[in-house]
């Protein structure tokens, strides 16, 4: 295991790299022609371990600044982040990659991994009443 | 050639670089279907394509204060445009602003309250 420090460069020089294919890939889509589209857009419900309120917010920020994901909503509640992502073959490849870009966040930003645990399985997660609303 | 050429010229690459990012995703806003895809589109000129035209601009005029200007300047463009898009894509999806057809898995449409007519 690298010290601290360390852990959070590797994690920049990660992401970059991440930051710039995903940016190559969102630009190559707009510019191809439509008949030859790769796109299969999903909007999918991924179980995350972020605790704090920071690493909500710097879990969702880094999903919303790679183009062609983008964090819609989150319940803390339930320990779930709700991606929309532009390229999704399926439901597992998207959780797969979320998780992965959160694991390594997440060894980045605290000084012990800590909890790295997960909601097993999504939880039923009901629309509010009309009456007694509170957003 | 000397290196403040050769920095110009770099810096010149970078900025049409970054023009070439915000012009293509600028064609995306207009090609892609709905509005979570659009979000996604401008993230690649909010995000690489300012980033390069700031580098380019600080490479053609280095100096101390200008890289921790251009520093500032990323850090501050990446984290505001992240926010901006969720918060559009949140109010987007509570307007009613579905997402495409082609858009196959929808897992936060189970937690909608389905609406009669929709505004």
């Amino acid at each position: 295991m690298m010290s601290w420090p360390f852990r959070i460069i590797g994690f920049l020089l990660w992401y970059a790299k991440e930051f710039i294919t995903a940016n190559l890939s969102v630009t190559a889509e707009v510019l191809r022609p439509r008949g030859r589209s790769k796109m299969k857009p999903a909007i999918v419900a991924v179980p995350a371990a972020s605790r704090s309120d920071s690493e909500w917010t710097l879990i969702s920020s880094l999903i919303t600044l790679t183009p062609g994901t983008l964090t819609i909503t989150i319940s803390k509640e339930h320990g779930i982040l709700y991606v929309h992502g532009m390229f999704v073959e399926s439901r597992e490849q998207l959780v797969g990659e979320i998780q992965e870009m959160e694991d390594r966040m997440l060894h980045a930003a605290r000084r012990a991994p800590g909890d790295l645990t997960r909601p097993a399985e999504l939880p039923v997660v009901r629309p509010l009443e009309e009456t007694g609303e509170s957003r | 050639m000397e290196l403040t050429d050769l920095a110009d010229i770099v810096g010149l690459v970078f900025i049409f670089l970054g023009i070439a990012t915000i012009i293509i995703s600028a064609i995306g806003l207009f090609k892609l279907p709905d509005l979570y895809l659009r979000a996604s589109a401008v993230g690649t000129s909010a995000g690489l394509g300012v980033a390069s035209i700031v580098l380019g601009a600080l490479l053609m005029d280095f100096s101390g204060t200008n890289l921790i200007k251009a520093i500032i300047a990323i850090i501050a463009q990446l984290l505001t445009s992240a926010v901006g898009s969720m918060a559009i894509a949140r109010a987007g999806y509570l307007n009613n602003a579905l997402p495409a057809p082609i858009t196959h898995i929808d897992e936060l449409r189970l937690t909608r309250r389905e609406t009669s007519g929709g505004r």
